[in-house]
């Protein structure tokens, strides 16, 4: 199975590694595997008073293709809404990286994970 | 259990019409080798359905089948029984590396038993314990400098493995299906973890 060019890029220059203070109230945390793989997906967003997306952070144990996807993740939602970031479709980042049809629940998780942040966040601000 | 019914269940065989026992590689009446019937992996390999299981036992029953099912013994048959034969031992072979596998045995158990837990399904899970657990194991695996480091890890994490297993042998035992379905989810993360362990063990000694 060959990789994109997409996926190489993300897997080989990561955007956005590393981990945020998750008791920081600024901050929300998603943390989700993929059983599939044994996957598992750190994405966290701090969040500036106005409610946007200032900046996000991702560690992801899993193959290239979940991590391109989670790298890709963290570079789109920087400077969206709460409501945007949680509306990305893993299909949309399925077909931004061209991932094969078995990489398919990689991009998935991607979402699940952005997702479970902004829940997070919104849990710990009391707006959700 | 229905599986002991399923190991007794009869058909008549395809080529004398009597009576021959599903999983039976030969008919006892005429000896014709006997298509795969419709069974379970534990029947067809002879086996009592339990997570525990002696490996030992399981080796002899799969190799000493596959034997009688040698390409050799049909060369001089006819097609239709050299067709049925080959079936019969990519049955076995599918029932033995179902079997031989900790992970793959319990995820079979828990489908037979109609819980099953889907550990190819594209699904995500939110268990934020394991999880944490496990992306903290991943960190000091990936953070590991040394060989001596990363010896003690690769350890810890076989041992970890080793004693879930223990752990859903248990739970089998005690009829706790929904504790079994986790352990089984946490052993296939822990089968991950001590996988990447013994990879950068591998890596780190070579260096």
């Amino acid at each position: 199975m060959a990789y994109s060019d997409k996926v190489i890029d993300h897997y080989e220059n990561p955007r956005n590694v590393g981990s945020m203070n998750k008791d920081d109230a600024h901050v929300g945390t998603g943390l989700v595997g993929a059983p599939a793989c044994g996957d598992v997906m750190k994405l966290q967003i701090k969040v500036s008073p106005e409610g946007i997306i200032e900046d996000a952070k991702f560690k992801t144990f899993g193959c290239g293709s979940a991590i391109a996807s989670s790298s890709l993740v963290t570079e789109w939602v920087k400077g969206k809404t709460l409501d945007e970031a949680a509306a990305i479709k893993n299909t949309e980042i399925a077909e931004e990286l061209a991932l094969p049809p078995v990489k398919i629940h990689c991009s998935v998780l991607a979402e699940d994970a952005i997702k479970a942040a902004v829940a997070d966040y919104k849990k710990k601000t009391g707006a959700g | 259990m229905s599986v002991a019914a399923a190991s007794l269940a009869v058909h008549p065989c395809w080529s004398c019409k009597g009576p021959v026992a599903t999983r039976a590689l030969f008919c006892s009446v005429c000896g014709a080798v006997q298509g795969p019937g419709a069974t379970d992996h534990f029947s067809r390999l002879g086996m009592v359905p339990t997570f525990e299981i002696d490996r030992d036992v399981l080796d002899r029953q799969y190799f000493g089948f596959q034997r009688r099912l040698h390409p050799d013994r049909f060369a001089a048959k006819s097609p239709k029984e050299r067709m049925l034969s080959q079936s019969q031992a990519t049955a076995l072979n599918e029932a033995y590396e179902t079997l031989k596998d900790p992970l793959k045995r319990a995820a079979y158990l828990l489908k037979m038993l109609d819980h099953a837990v889907d550990l190819g399904a594209c699904g995500t899970i939110s268990d934020p314990e394991l999880l944490m657990e496990q992306m903290e194991k991943r960190e000091e695996i990936a953070e590991a400098e040394t060989v001596a480091e990363i010896a003690t890890l690769s350890a810890a994490a076989d041992a970890e493995v080793l004693a879930c297993q223990c752990h859903i042998s248990a739970a089998f035992n005690a009829e706790d299906v929904d504790e079994a379905a986790r352990l089984t989810l946490r052993l296939k993360y822990l089968t991950k973890l001590a996988d990447d362990a013994r990879a950068k063990k591998i890596r780190l000694s070579r260096g």
